[in-house]
């Protein structure tokens, strides 16, 4: 549970650290947008360089950033059955009996692998090198044009920060919860299907209990101190742009009309 | 048979940036049929130390020995559930661990995952019941509309009730008010008396004066003291070194001492130095 990479700050010292959250989430978007236009394996070989800039710059290894992938790795291999049982076209590559393996299969599943692991370590680069605060922060002033038509932007924010500072206290609390249970004999790894059920029972029913009891003493607190989302507020922080971050959005703009022009001409 | 503990290291997240070693070898022996303390600041590595002794945790280097069981580092072990049985571990604030529709049915959670059946369970659960000073009549309520000490109770006993050899308790009075922290502590003396071995993490020097035979003061992941109780309480330094607040008597000692007042170390209860005292000023006259 201590080694989940996804979604955790890492204080690094690096020059993507130090870049505007704006900037970072636009740049995030482009690239995402990049990710699904079908380019083929040249657009992805473009976008992977993008992103190896990125995470070169970041300070982060490598082994970190593909460890954050370690939780899809069971949604790969079941995505590769699928289409292997399911995608009939192409030629065929391997046969054994009745039965082949075609080409479209592999090539459909590595393009959706593909594109997973982009999306991944291109998020990963953004939450572990931005402070959950800076990228709310970063996220309200994106929405605020957007508040003249009903977006709430701040409660929005307000909602993602409290979310992502929950995120640890929540595996630290379900760890907790799995020692005691697994004290009591409860074993998540063996044993029947019904003791199974059972084993996750056992984890969930105190999880939400004690996520009701926070959430409401959080409400609380936040009331007692004068809370109110409708009222104007100023900034501790105040966001500036600068060379780099323009310049970092002006990369993955390139990156992205590249991809366009690929997609186009293929 | 002693618990061993030699040379136990464990550094969580090895690897990563996030890389923290708890415990820097520990070497400690505890007494089988004693209640033993293990006092420390927060962080000093007291939660992790406690989680080796029944196999939550397993050492990066070093071993433990307990009840029979060896725990190596990288062990892979079926008998670990053994372990747990012999083992119980209550962890701080043991309440939040419920989650049965029943008291009866959530006591009877652990010996039905350690093989009982479901007779066997419910004759369990009515034997452990009174021991945490609850009748039957509790049974077939729901534990969540209990205070939140009766709360602690019934979790606590749903570790009772696997009657394990060794019982681990992490800061079982904390939060509860002094009432209800003396009843508990009463409880874990009684079960010592019936030849359990008890060890307590405790912020409390109260209790660690009056209901423990040994101490063990961690500190930054080693193992600063261990000796017994008394000849703990006559270093007052000690505690002073590590930021512990040493209980009400021995900060008496110390203010008097500090006064010219010739109190002798092994003077650790009210009656022997009021005797003291009485002395001194009969003297004095």
């Amino acid at each position: 549970m201590n080694n989940v990479a996804l979604g955790r700050y890492l204080p690094l010292d690096s020059t993507i650290h130090k870049m505007d959250p704006r900037a970072k989430i636009a740049m995030m978007f482009m690239i995402i947008v990049a990710v699904f236009i079908p380019a083929g394996f040249y657009g992805y070989a473009v976008i992977g360089l993008t992103i190896l800039l990125c995470l070169y710059l970041s300070k982060l290894k490598v082994g970190y950033a593909l460890r954050s992938m370690k939780p899809m790795i069971i949604m790969m291999v079941f995505l590769l059955i699928v289409n292997v049982l399911v995608l009939k076209t192409g030629y065929p590559l391997l046969t054994i009996g009745k039965f082949s393996i075609y080409s479209d299969a592999i090539f459909q599943t590595l393009y959706i692998v593909i594109r997973l692991m982009l999306m991944i370590i291109c998020t990963t680069i953004l939450t572990a090198t931005t402070k959950p605060l800076d990228l709310t922060l970063g996220i309200e002033k994106i929405l605020k044009p957007f508040e003249k038509i009903g977006i709430p932007g701040h409660i929005i924010a307000m909602m993602i920060s409290i979310a992502l500072r929950f995120i640890p206290t929540l595996i630290e609390e379900t760890q907790r919860i799995m020692n005691a249970q697994a004290s009591r004999g409860v074993d998540l790894e063996n044993g029947k299907l019904k003791e199974k059920i059972m084993a996750v029972l056992s984890l969930i029913v105190p999880l939400f209990i004690s996520s009701f009891e926070r959430a409401d003493q959080l409400a609380n607190a936040m009331e007692a101190r004068g809370y109110n989302p409708s009222h104007p507020r100023t900034r501790y922080k105040v966001l500036k742009m600068t060379t780099i971050d323009y310049l970092g959005m002006v990369v993955s703009a390139v990156c992205l009309i590249v991809c366009i022009v690929i997609g186009v001409v293929l | 048979m002693s618990i061993k503990v030699n040379k136990l290291e464990h550094i969580y997240s090895k690897g990563t940036p996030f890389e923290y070693k708890a415990l820097q070898g520990i070497d400690l022996e505890i007494r089988e049929g004693k209640v033993t303390a293990i006092i420390g600041e927060t962080g000093s590595g007291k939660s992790t130390l406690v989680q080796h002794l029944n196999g939550l945790l397993i050492p990066t280097a070093g071993e433990l020995e307990i009840c029979g069981f060896k725990i190596l580092p990288l062990l892979k072990n079926k008998d670990i559930k053994k372990l747990r049985k012999e083992v119980g571990l209550v962890f701080q604030f043991p309440e939040y661990q419920l989650f049965e529709e029943t008291i009866e049915r959530d006591i009877a959670f652990g010996p039905k995952n350690f093989g009982a059946t479901e007779e066997e369970a419910k004759e369990l659960v009515k034997k452990v019941l009174p021991l945490v000073g609850l009748d039957e009549s509790y049974l077939e309520r729901s534990p969540f509309e209990l205070s939140g000490g009766q709360k602690r109770r019934i979790a606590i006993a749903g570790i009772l009730v696997l009657d394990p050899k060794v019982l681990v308790l992490d800061e079982p009075a904390a939060g509860l008010d002094p009432k209800g922290a003396s009843d508990m502590m009463d409880l874990f003396i009684r079960l010592n008396k019936e030849g359990k071995t008890i060890i307590l993490v405790s912020h409390d020097m109260e209790h660690v004066m009056k209901y423990c035979d040994d101490v063990v003061v961690l500190d930054d992941g080693k193992v600063k003291h261990a000796s017994d109780v008394k000849t703990f309480f006559e270093h007052p330094e000690w505690m002073v070194q590590i930021g512990i607040n040493p209980p009400a008597i021995i900060r008496l000692k110390m203010m008097l001492q500090e006064k010219g007042w010739n109190i002798p170390a092994d003077c650790l209860d009210e009656d022997t130095l009021l005797e003291v005292i009485r002395k001194q000023v009969k003297n004095h006259e």
